[in-house]
Formats: structure tokens, C-alpha cells, sequence
């Protein structure tokens, strides 16, 4: 995934399992995940496959995280400064 | 009552539909999930992101938003409505927790989502949806990947590849499920919207111009990759969508951006019993609805693409059609007045009908793509079912949507059966006889997942309006 | 074509009657106006406790969470069931002294349930709340995956030979001379004798014989959360009965109680009340604080049925020979089988090892002796 367009946002750290990411206040973070290359959001229940967002629109459910403690939707959570990301893992 | 019509989605139905009624006199709530007006079609580019290119679309929806924050409706953004019952009382969940809204008047205006046919891989990291590509493009301003498919069938797969490219991106294919021939006999009906026509070949040129590999009449067959996509296989298919004879091919892409149309949100309707019936064109089951958008439960109505799939030019005028009718129906409109208001908008309804159909024809779930499904591909996402656990389970007996959850988990997860519902009931309707006798899944809230947390808001235990003591 | 029995009705009750009698030997058919089991016994939460059975049903419920435990030997299938500890729990000082006093009840009735304090729960239990002042124990708990049964007793019912008629429904009954014909759209079906094991349906079927049996339709709420990490080990309950919680092992958190919506036996469960999802949501994560982050995934209705004294429905029709009806038992999932079991000895002509439950005691004077000639 690539911006292609001009973005004056400011950029802003978030913790994601741990480590410092850095992403654009206000932007999807299942976007902002997949602009710094984590596509991988969580593993299938039964076969263990490696998912991520899929319909970046709220229905699929597939980029559902622990943001701040909290389960939410990636696609529709805007990115914040020291947001604090966790993969589920939980199938 | 807090409000004399309550309206759920705010695209160019809903907030039409709203308008329209408040314009009419009534105190109207407008209720979405997103922050702004717009739905999926207008979306809203998200706030400070300037750079995003000008397009007739984007300017669609800034007028909107526009004339609705001018407007009296009572607008409640970023509102997850997740109870609908009847008389109407909507509880949605918004900034400060549970919010409950009543009105003896209701328009659903729920939209449409994503339908992807499965295909060995198609749940891949790197994999997205045709909708999820427009999101990702002209709100966002971002390409899925450097090697990027397009691929599915329907005006997304032309309106994402020309998106990408005005970016600045590149698009490494197009693999269309319909043949050349397909479009060439659509187009006597799509002349029929001039503009909306010359949009569209204007994409197809500027496609055109950059070269991009052009496959019709081919399906992608498998994504493949280790923990994300990165290579797809494509093979031809027949004008019914199954695979035909002829060489397979094999590219390098980091994204593929998939979709074969669109299924109805219906789901406030279902959930309040209103009649359905299934239609093919209009993308599955959908609510029984006279002219005027009414439901057949009292004072319930629905518009746009959530009613059945019509598209964003209908979905607007049926929008203020519905607004207009619950107006008269709560008797805020007089008669003459409102057939003077409703005859003409009936009438571009009409005029839009055939560009509608041919749109909604060229989306429409090609049973034959479905048979065609691998057997060990996965059909439900949230639960990991294949299409040979759905054949099982039909095999063991299972012979409705519900009764097939109950099997086999599919449709049980949190998208609520969303993803998978209208490929297994065509699934299930192949070995059944029919979609009627395969039917949909019952309409239960909540009608998005929602947090136990904000449901329940602060209370101490004394505050639990505990029932009477089960009999000892 | 006259088989020995029909049940009318595919839930718990009308598919475990119909199993035992074929393998007893009787030539079976069950008519089910829908899909096996999709009714009450598809869509309840599957509980398998002591602590919310009645007193009076106590023995029943102790032998059927036997037969639950051990599905392969007798049913042959599996539905997802765990056995695992009980807690009912008490908040407050009156959930204390409730809980003491059913506690005791139920544990005269042979449920082996101990009343512990708060913080031995939490040791049974790590999950459970620390505002807990007392508990009620018990080892004989647990819980099944309800929406498994209908399949598991349909591979039974076909092994054992019944002939099954799911989608087939009965609307009405006439007596010939030693038999009953069952009317279903696909003609008559005749038995020599029948068995009505319809739930919340059994007052309309009833009637079909003359026999007035008011049955009470309850709209029991469900929910059910996502899959989550494991909140919870055991099957958690408070005093008053109205609250069930427990997770399966793929992860999801189902939570009942009793909570009423809105509905009828004509209609179905049409619509669920928020205040009252809310108000059942806030009750079990007050008990397992854990599940406040979980989201809720769906909530559903089901009906559950209930006679005048809320005690089962179970015996001979009086006044019409050869009809037997088999329901409306409170809490029917976890003492169904067993209830149906001891039917099904009946009909075969053995003495049951506990009394059924006669409906004289139900019916009008009138009605007790009144019967289609």
C-alpha cells in the first residue's frame, strides 16, 4: 500500500505489539498498519491463516484489534497519537 | 417520541430522504456510523487530507453534506445503530454511549456491501474488496500496492483501475468476469445516461492510454502467497462465469482488488419483519415495497441500495420520494401537493431505469461462478467454514440459511454473515431448488457488533432492573 | 401403514421419546413441522446446572447431565458438551439469603451443591468478581452447544431406524378404531399410539384431542459475545435464577437467564428489548468483569414453555387412550432427555424408575374427562 498523494498531516508515534510505528493523525489505522507493511492482522480460526483487512468499510470484521485496551475496528479507527495497537491473537 | 421520522444512513438516499421530509415539516433524525454524510458511493475524504484529485463524485458529496448541515435535520454522526424495534425506538451507540431515538415514522436507508465469489486464497492478507479499493482511493488517497489486480466484474472494476491511475499508481491488470461482448450489448442502455456514460469511457480511455493488460471473459482462480498475497492465477471463464477451456496465467501482485457486485443491506427491514422477496437484479432478498418506498409494516420505509440495488442516481430520488411519503402518510403533506411533488421524481426514476438495470445486470451473482467454488475453499471468513462443510451439512440435512448455520458455524461470526450469506444460500439454493427455500438469515440485533462496555454505560449492580426470582 | 407410535414434535423431548421406543423395539415415526430441534432445544443456552432446576425436578436433572456427559454412549453424537464446576452467586445480603435457602433445597433434593464464600469462588473461579459474598458450589455442572443437537439426534434417529418427516406438519388429529390419524399436507399418518412433544405448541395440540392444557409461551433472550481469550472456567449463575454465563472452547460467551422479549407461539421471538439485553449484559459482566471488552455478536429469542405449577407435562392424555404428551418441562434441555427417557420406558411397557408427570392436575374437571370418542 502507497499515499500517493500530498499529506500534510502531522505524523504521529503508535505502539503496535510493542514496537514504534509511525502513521498520519487521523488516518484509518488498517490503513496506517498496511502503509508501514503490516498486512497480517490476525490468524483464521480453524486453519490458522494469516488475515487481514478486507473491506476497510466497517463490515467484514476482519481488523478487529485491542486499541488501548478496547476491541475495535481498525478501518474505522482514526489514528491517534500514542495509540497503543495489539494483534487479538485470539482465533 | 423524540422525533417524527427517524432515517438510518445518511448516503445519497437517506440524507435526501431526510431533507426532504424536513423540508415537509417533520422533526427528522439522520443517523450513520461515519462522521459526515455521503455513505460509501460519497464518501467523505478524511479530514486534513487536502491532496485528493477532483472528481465529479467528490464534488457529489460535498454538495450533500453541504445542503444537509444547512438543513433541520437533527444529523447524528458516528452513531453505531445496533437496535431497531418497532413503533420506532432505534438505539445506536454513539460519543456518549447509548443514545435512543423514537418515532412513529422510519425510512432505512441502509446501503449496500461488498460481495467477493470465493476462490482458493481469496482471504490472503494483500487481498481487498472493489469497495474497499474505492475507500482506500478516493478517501485516502492511497493505492493498495505497487503490483496491483483489479479484478471481478461490474463499473467498480473500470471506476478503481482509472482511480489508481489518476493517483499516479499503477494498475498491472484488469481481469474482468465479462467478455468485451457483454459491455458492447449493455451500452444502449447505459447511453441512456449520457453523462454518467461519458464518465465512464473516459476511464476507459485514460485505462486505455496506460496500457494496461485487459482481461475479459477470465476469472482469478487462486491467490496465492505465504503471509500475504503475491502472485495470482487467472483462467478463462464462459459468459455464465464458470471456468472454460484455455490456458492459465500466472502474475506477480501485491494487491488484488476483487469484487463481484453488491448485496443489499437490508437488515433494519428483516429485523422488523417487514415482507421480502428475493430479486437477482436487485442483488438478493430485499423488502416488499410499493412505489412510494413504503414497506408492508406500517409506516416503515426503505430507499436506496439497501432496498435493492439501483444505484446512486435512483437511490437519490427514491430517497426523496420516501421522505416525501412519510411526510404525507403522517399526514404533513396534503394530497395534490404530494402528487405534484412525487409525479416527477417518479418519472426520473423511470428515465434512470434502464442504465440501473444494465448496471445492476452486468453485477448480478452468476450461479455458475458459484457452483464452480472449490471444494476446500473458505466461503465464511469469521468462522473458517469451505464450501465442502456447506455441502456436508446439506448432505446431513441442513436445508435453509439458518438451519446451515446451526451446522456448521457459517454465518455465526461477527460480520454477522455479511461476507458469506449470499454465496452459501446460492450454494445451498443449488442442491434446495431455489433461493426463496434457501432464505436469509433471521434479522436479530445487534446489528453490528457492538462493545459490552459502551452497551452498558457506568452502573452499579443496584441499577440492573433484575426480573422477578425463577420459580423454585 | 399404522406405525406403533408417532411423536409429534422434533425437539429434545419428541427426539429422545422416538429414539428409545425404536430401539425398544417399536416401529417409530416423528413429525416435525420444521427442522429437527430448531425450536427451544436448538436455541437455549445449553446450560446443564443444578442451580437453576427446580427442587421438584432435582433427580431428574442429576440423571440427565449423565446422559449429557456421556452423548456417545447413548446418542451417539456429539454436542460440544463440557462438564465443568457451577457457581451461583449472591451480591447482595438478600442473593445471600436467597441463595442459602435454594442452595439447601435443591442440595435436599440431591443436588450436591456447598454454599462457599467469595474468595473460594474466586479461587474456583479467577475470573469472577470480587464483590461476591457467597456462593453455591456444585461439581455437577456444565453445558452443551444446544445448536449441535438437531443434528446429532437426526444421524441417531436415522441409525435407529425412525422414519423421520422433518418439514412436515401436523394439523390436526382424528381417532379411528384402535389408532390415531395424524393430518399433514402430504396425507394422513397413522399410529397406534402418539405422542404430543411439542413445547410451546402443546396447548394448540392439545386441543386437537379436546383436552384444554393452557401452556404459558416464555420469550427467553439470548446473547452471545464474539470469540475472546478465556474469561471463565465455569458455568456462572446468580441466586435468583436469572442470570446463565459460560464460554465454549472456541471462545464465544453465550448469556441467558430468562430475560423476557417480545413474541407469541404464532410468531415466533419477533423482537428483543435493549433494556433488557442491556440490563442481562450488565449482570454477567458484573459477575466476570473480564467480558466488559468483548463485544456483543448477536442476540436471538427463544420460546420456552410453562405449565400453570411450572413442573412438566409428562403422562397419559386422560380420556384419550393411546395419546401421551411429553413437554413443557422448565429448564427441558438439561432434564430433557432423561424426562423423555422415562416416557419412552412407559410406552414400552416398563416401569419408569421416576414418576412422570401427569397433567390431571392441570386440566379443568371437564376437560380431564372429556376425550374425542
Amino acid at each position: 500500500m502507497k499515499r500517493l498523494v500530498q499529506d500534510e498531516r502531522p505524523l504521529v508515534a503508535i505502539m503496535v505489539d510493542g514496537d514504534s510505528i509511525s502513521a498520519r493523525a487521523g488516518d484509518s489505522l488498517a490503513t496506517a498498519l498496511a502503509l508501514a507493511g503490516r498486512l497480517r492482522l490476525r490468524a483464521s480460526p480453524n486453519a490458522g491463516a494469516p488475515r487481514g483487512a478486507f473491506c476497510h468499510m466497517g463490515v467484514c470484521q476482519e481488523c478487529v484489534l485491542h486499541v488501548d485496551g478496547a476491541l475495535r475496528q481498525a478501518c474505522l479507527t482514526p489514528v491517534r497519537a500514542g495509540m497503543a495497537v495489539e494483534l487479538r491473537g485470539v482465533p | 417520541m423524540t422525533h417524527d421520522l427517524i432515517v438510518l444512513g445518511a448516503g445519497p438516499a437517506g440524507a435526501n430522504a431526510a431533507m426532504t421530509a424536513s423540508q415537509a415539516g417533520l422533526k427528522v433524525a439522520l443517523l450513520d456510523e461515519q462522521d459526515g454524510a455521503g455513505g460509501q458511493v460519497w464518501r467523505q475524504p478524511l479530514p486534513g487530507l487536502t491532496g485528493l484529485p477532483v472528481s465529479a463524485e467528490a464534488r457529489s458529496g460535498d454538495a450533500l453534506r453541504a445542503r444537509i448541515a444547512a438543513s433541520k435535520v437533527d444529523l447524528r454522526f458516528g452513531r453505531r445503530i445496533w437496535s431497531v424495534g418497532g413503533g420506532f425506538r432505534v438505539d445506536a451507540l454513539g460519543p456518549q454511549g447509548n443514545e435512543t431515538v423514537e418515532a412513529p415514522s422510519l425510512i432505512a436507508a441502509t446501503g449496500a456491501h461488498e460481495r467477493v465469489v470465493p476462490f482458493p486464497g481469496w482471504t490472503l492478507p494483500g487481498v481487498i474488496g472493489l469497495a474497499a479499493a474505492t475507500v482506500l482511493i478516493k478517501s485516502q488517497g492511497v493505492t493498495p500496492g505497487r503490483k496491483v489486480v483489479v479484478a471481478g466484474c461490474g463499473p467498480l472494476l473500470v471506476a478503481v483501475a482509472a482511480g489508481i491511475l489518476k493517483l499516479g499508481g499503477d494498475v498491472a491488470g484488469i481481469v474482468d468476469l465479462a467478455g468485451r461482448r457483454d459491455w458492447l450489448a449493455a451500452l444502449p442502455s447505459l447511453a441512456t445516461q449520457p453523462r454518467l456514460l461519458g464518465r465512464g469511457l473516459g476511464w476507459a480511455v485514460k485505462i486505455g492510454a496506460a496500457r494496461v493488460p485487459l482481461h475479459f471473459g477470465h476469472a482469478v482462480k487462486a491467490a496465492q502467497g505465504e503471509q500475504a498475497l503475491e502472485r495470482i492465477v487467472i483462467a478463462p471463464v464462459g459468459g455464465d462465469g464458470a471456468y472454460a477451456s484455455g490456458a492459465e496465467m500466472t502474475f506477480e501482485a501485491d494487491a488484488l482488488c476483487i469484487g463481484h457486485g453488491l448485496v443489499p443491506g437490508a437488515e433494519v427491514t428483516k429485523l422488523l419483519r417487514a415482507e421480502h422477496r428475493f430479486d437477482r437484479l436487485r442483488g438478493g432478498f430485499v423488502p416488499v415495497l410499493d412505489a412510494y418506498g413504503r414497506t408492508t409494516v406500517e409506516r416503515l420505509f426503505a430507499c436506496g441500495d439497501g432496498a435493492g440495488l439501483r444505484g446512486a442516481i435512483i437511490a437519490e430520488q427514491a430517497g426523496r420520494l420516501a421522505g416525501l411519503t412519510a411526510a404525507h402518510d403522517a399526514g404533513a403533506l396534503p394530497a395534490d401537493r404530494f402528487a405534484q411533488i412525487a409525479d416527477p421524481i417518479l418519472a426520473a426514476i423511470s428515465r434512470a431505469r434502464p442504465f440501473s438495470d444494465a448496471m445492476a445486470g452486468i453485477m448480478a451473482l452468476r450461479p455458475a461462478q458459484v457452483a464452480a467454488i472449490a471444494p476446500e475453499t473458505v466461503v465464511c471468513r469469521c468462522e473458517d467454514v469451505t464450501r465442502s462443510e456447506i455441502d456436508a451439512a446439506h448432505e446431513a440435512g441442513a436445508h435453509d440459511l439458518n438451519q446451515l448455520k446451526h451446522f456448521t458455524r457459517c454465518g455465526m461470526g461477527p460480520c454477522q454473515g455479511r461476507m458469506c450469506g449470499d454465496v452459501a444460500a446460492e450454494l445451498l439454493a443449488s442442491k434446495v431448488g431455489s433461493r426463496e427455500r434457501a432464505g436469509y438469515w433471521t434479522g436479530r440485533p445487534p446489528l453490528r457488533p457492538v462493545p459490552f462496555d459502551a452497551l452498558m454505560g457506568a452502573f452499579d449492580y443496584s441499577d440492573i432492573p433484575i426480573p422477578e426470582p425463577a420459580p423454585l | 401403514m399404522i406405525h406403533d407410535l408417532a411423536v409429534v414434535g422434533g425437539g429434545v423431548h419428541g427426539a429422545t421419546v422416538a429414539l428409545f421406543a425404536a430401539r425398544g423395539g417399536m416401529d417409530v415415526t416423528l413429525l416435525e413441522r420444521g427442522a429437527l430441534c430448531r425450536e427451544a432445544s436448538g436455541v437455549n443456552a445449553g446450560t446443564l446446572t443444578m442451580q437453576m432446576t427446580r427442587v421438584a425436578l432435582i433427580p431428574y436433572a442429576l440423571r440427565a447431565h449423565a446422559m449429557w456427559a456421556s452423548t456417545r454412549q447413548w446418542l451417539g453424537h456429539e454436542v460440544g458438551v463440557v462438564i465443568c464446576d457451577g457457581l451461583s452467586l449472591a451480591f447482595t445480603e438478600r442473593e445471600e439469603e436467597l441463595l442459602t435457602y435454594r442452595a439447601g433445597k435443591r442440595r435436599e433434593a440431591g443436588a450436591p451443591i456447598e454454599l462457599i464464600t467469595g474468595a473460594q469462588a474466586s479461587a474456583v473461579e479467577p475470573g469472577v468478581s470480587d464483590t461476591v459474598r457467597l456462593a453455591g458450589y456444585c461439581r455437577v455442572d456444565g453445558f452443551a452447544n444446544a445448536y449441535l443437537t438437531g443434528l446429532a439426534y437426526r444421524r441417531a434417529l436415522l441409525d435407529a431406524g425412525v422414519a423421520l418427516r422433518e418439514y412436515m406438519p401436523v394439523i390436526g388429529v382424528e381417532r379411528e378404531a384402535g389408532s390415531f390419524a395424524l393430518q399433514t399436507p402430504a396425507g394422513l399418518v397413522r399410529a397406534r399410539r402418539i405422542v404430543l412433544a411439542g413445547g410451546v405448541w402443546l396447548e394448540p395440540m392439545l386441543a386437537w384431542l379436546g383436552v384444554h392444557l393452557p401452556i404459558k409461551t416464555l420469550v427467553n433472550q439470548l446473547a452471545v459475545s464474539e470469540r475472546v481469550a478465556p474469561v471463565m472456567r465455569t458455568v456462572v449463575g446468580i441466586a435468583n435464577g436469572l442470570l446463565s454465563l459460560k464460554q465454549y472452547p472456541h471462545g464465544t460467551v453465550v448469556i441467558g437467564g430468562g430475560w423476557q422479549g417480545l413474541g407469541d407461539r404464532e410468531r415466533g421471538g419477533v423482537e428483543l428489548l435493549p433494556d433488557r439485553l442491556i440490563g442481562n449484559v450488565r449482570l454477567a459482566c458484573h459477575a466476570i468483569p473480564a467480558l466488559r471488552s468483548a463485544r456483543l455478536a448477536r442476540a436471538w429469542a427463544g420460546l420456552e414453555a410453562e405449565t400453570k405449577d411450572a413442573l412438566p407435562a409428562v403422562g397419559p392424555v386422560p380420556g384419550v387412550d393411546g395419546a401421551y404428551v411429553c413437554g413443557s418441562v422448565h429448564s427441558g434441555y438439561t432434564s430433557g432427555p432423561y424426562i423423555a427417557r422415562l416416557l419412552a420406558d412407559h410406552l414400552l411397557g416398563r416401569e419408569p424408575e421416576l414418576p412422570l408427570f401427569p397433567i390431571d392436575r392441570l386440566l379443568s374437571p371437564g376437560d380431564a374427562a372429556r376425550g374425542r370418542a
